[in-house]
């Protein structure tokens, strides 16, 4: 009998590791049964991964939507069927190929996805290809509605510029003009810091350094020490997710957010819940905020969708979901057709009703480059109020109206270019 | 937070720090922290691969398992007592994983462990999901050890020092087991020759069984310490699986010294290369490991003739 030690070899060893590196981008595929004459809805979007959490909030909003528009009657009077994809949290490949499956085999009327930037312009970029109706529920590059828009593509959450323009002046005034910024690695950070790079040019503020972070990077100590190293006014942190709670409790740790403002651009309820209360500080944006008082319909959504997700609370992605349903829906009745052209002509100024818009100042999707229009929420993250909600770790203290923090559509770089 | 000026430390401090050389050296002593944490998590991978011959996939979700169960513990034991018992119980449940699944497939070829702990981590990572929610969950550590140890070196934190003093502990205790008793004696006995070790009335089933349960001791106990500086989800174990097999690569497969070497190189590797050029942070250890296998495949402490 051999040894099994001695069947071991360095080249297996390698080839494990190898294996390592496919595993990160593997998932499992997700379907449902379909029907023939039904609407179809294809969401190709993160279920595993870094962006897991936030893929499912969107899930669950979708499927709100879902259920309250085929309790309406459907689109054009026919059932909503939603196909649901992995997409992983930030393989471009895996995410190309669900949405061709979806367009190809699947055949919807609306594809929707995805939260990860990068996945999303490669996806817009099939979707324009094969000329099917695509809204990006969550990817927040700027490209996407602006350098790459295209005719067919629109999208819901913010694009990175509008939100460093809707928080860049609070930060400039509050903390000063020099500033150091740790971003992640992907299209998504190198935007945010490119909108604040501009905000601080313009108000003659200085960039004292600057990394870019890896995503899913585990220890950020050396980026902190760098950053202290510069004594910066603020430290800016242009980060998502996992690496958000990573860099905010290493921050706590080195107390650095007793010597320096910390703070940044986009942040997120499912970031702030996995942060304990030390490390919930600094001014951000939310993108939407479940605590809207005297806002219509925003208090049904909230216990509608406790019912759903075990009595937690909607968080920006719960809603970027559902109102990405609710704009096929929208779509489809203002034209009167599921053909994309048709589709996409309709959407052009489309305004969000109230019981969709859960938000003030109507949103609406601009003519132009395809961008909805919604308000900004700047504010603190905190922690949760004693006797107070424990999912309240947000204080709102501005309302950021879209247009008012967009760039212009001439200033987008976007250039459409409808079929003839 | 204070305002700025409250910290006036900060200012001539920076100046100082400013130099190149004393960024490279704060950034040296952080790679090493960072390193003996690679390292304990390579530990345990090492001792699995040494003696049973089974490339643990599902390391990392063992890792999961450490930190979600220390989150289920810390209302009822606190702390302290969840960083005791976490480790354990994840031990229990490799040794039951080793029992049911692994120990059928010793003797196949080491593919077929491969693939089981390959499918294994997918089932863990879905499996904590399940239970606990894709939300990352918050962990909170003790007061006294979540600050710097002094203004000036502020990357000495509490916690990370407590925690290289735990790894230090832990790698002696190690060695001890390995060295001092019984069972550690089998284990090396069996690393080097494991049919000899059978024939003199050794348990084999039962040492594999116990060896599977140390190494994932340790991929349990590295789990509660990572969730008290990462946020608490299903991949938490994702982004440091592949440093764990690179520090066993790098520091030679067989040695347990060397992984030990191997961790603290890469973590300082990575350290250092964030001053520089930070996107290459995590590429540069691929270059160690490419480096090493070219000028010296056997590893940097790996023995000669073996590999």
């Amino acid at each position: 009998m051999s040894r099994p030690i001695s069947t071991i070899r360095r080249r297996t060893i390698l080839k494990a590791a190898a294996a390592a590196g496919v595993a990160q981008v593997a998932a499992p595929f997700v379907w449902s049964a379909r029907a023939a004459d039904t609407v179809k809805i294809g969401l190709d979007n993160p279920l595993t991964g870094t962006y897991a959490a936030l893929g499912k909030n969107e899930l669950i909003g979708a499927q709100l939507a879902l259920d309250q528009i085929n309790a309406k009657g459907g689109i054009l009077d026919r059932k909503v069927e939603l196909l649901v994809e992995d997409s992983t949290s930030a393989d471009t490949a895996t995410a190309v190929q669900k949405a061709n499956k979806l367009i190809e085999r699947d055949q919807v009327n609306f594809l929707i996805g995805n939260i990860n930037s990068g996945l999303a312009q490669a996806i817009a970029n099939v979707a324009f290809e094969k000329g099917v109706f695509h809204i990006v529920p969550g990817g927040h590059t700027d490209t996407v509605t602006g350098s790459q828009c295209h005719w067919n593509v629109f999208r819901v959450c913010n694009t990175t510029r509008m939100e460093t323009n809707s928080v860049s002046k609070l930060l400039l005034d509050k903390y000063g003009k020099k500033w150091y910024f740790i971003t992640t690695d992907y299209a998504f950070g190198h935007s945010l810091q490119e909108g604040f790079e501009a905000s601080l040019k313009v108000a003659g503020g200085t960039e004292v350094g600057a990394d870019a972070v890896p995503l899913q990077s585990t220890d950020f100590s050396a980026y902190l020490i760098k950053a202290q190293s510069t004594n910066p006014d603020a430290i800016i942190l242009l980060l998502a997710g996992d690496d958000m709670i990573n860099c905010l409790k290493q921050a706590v740790q080195f107390g650095l957010d007793k010597k320096f403002h910390i703070a940044g651009a986009q942040q997120e309820l499912e970031v702030n819940l996995g942060l304990p209360p030390e490390a919930l500080f600094g001014d951000w944006v939310f993108e939407w905020y479940w605590k809207q008082p005297g806002v219509p319909h925003v208090e049904e959504f909230v216990a509608e969708i406790r019912k759903r997700s075990g009595g937690h609370v909607p968080t920006a992605r719960t809603w970027f979901g559902f109102a990405s349903i609710w704009t096929c829906k929208l779509a489809a009745d203002k034209a009167k057709s599921l053909e994309a052209v048709k589709l996409a002509k309709a959407m052009q100024g489309l305004v969000l009703p109230p019981e969709v818009a859960l938000m003030p100042n109507n949103p609406f999707y601009r003519e132009g480059d395809n961008q909805l229009m919604p308000t900004l929420f700047v504010g603190h993250s905190q922690p949760a109020p004693k006797g107070g909600d424990p999912e309240d770790l947000f204080a709102v203290t501005q309302e950021v109206k879209g247009v008012d923090a967009a760039l212009s559509v001439g200033d987008t770089g976007c250039k459409m270019v409808w079929p003839s | 937070m204070e305002p700025k000026d409250a910290a006036p430390c900060c200012v001539p401090f920076a100046l100082r720090v400013c130099s190149m050389s004393t960024l490279l050296l704060f950034n040296v002593f952080n790679g090493l922290i960072i390193g003996a944490f690679y390292a304990m998590m390579a530990l345990g991978l090492s001792l699995i691969l040494n003696l049973s011959g089974v490339i643990n996939f599902a390391h990392g979700g063992f890792l999961a398992i450490g930190g979600y169960l220390a989150y289920t513990l810390v209302p009822f034991l606190g702390f302290w007592g969840a960083l005791i018992v976490a480790p354990f119980l994840t031990a229990i449940v490799g040794v039951a994983i080793e029992r049911v699944l692994i120990r059928p497939l010793y003797g196949r070829d080491p593919l077929y462990s491969l693939l089981l702990t390959f499918g294994l981590a997918f089932l863990i990572e879905d499996g904590t999901r399940f239970i606990w929610g894709a939300q990352s969950l918050p962990y909170r550590i003790p007061e006294a050890l979540n600050s710097p140890l002094s203004t000036e070196f502020f990357f000495l934190t509490g916690y990370r020092v407590f925690m290289v003093a735990l790894v230090a502990l832990v790698v002696l205790g190690l060695f001890l087991i390995l060295t001092r008793t019984r069972l550690g004696l089998r284990i090396r006995a069996g690393t080097l020759d494991l049919e000899t070790v059978s024939v003199l009335g050794v348990n084999v089933r039962v040492l594999r069984n116990l060896n599977f349960g140390l190494g994932i001791y340790l991929a349990g106990l590295a789990g509660v310490l990572a969730v008290g500086m990462l946020g608490l989800t299903p991949t938490i174990g994702d982004s440091l699986i592949m440093p764990s097999f690179i520090t066993i690569i790098v520091g030679g497969l067989g040695s347990l010294p060397g992984t030990l070497l191997g961790g603290l190189l890469i973590g300082v590797a990575s350290g250092l290369t964030s001053v520089f050029y930070p996107s290459a942070s995590e590429a540069v250890i691929y270059v160690i490991m490419a480096a090493v296998l070219i000028v010296r495949p056997r590893g940097l402490l790996g023995e000669e003739g073996r590999f």
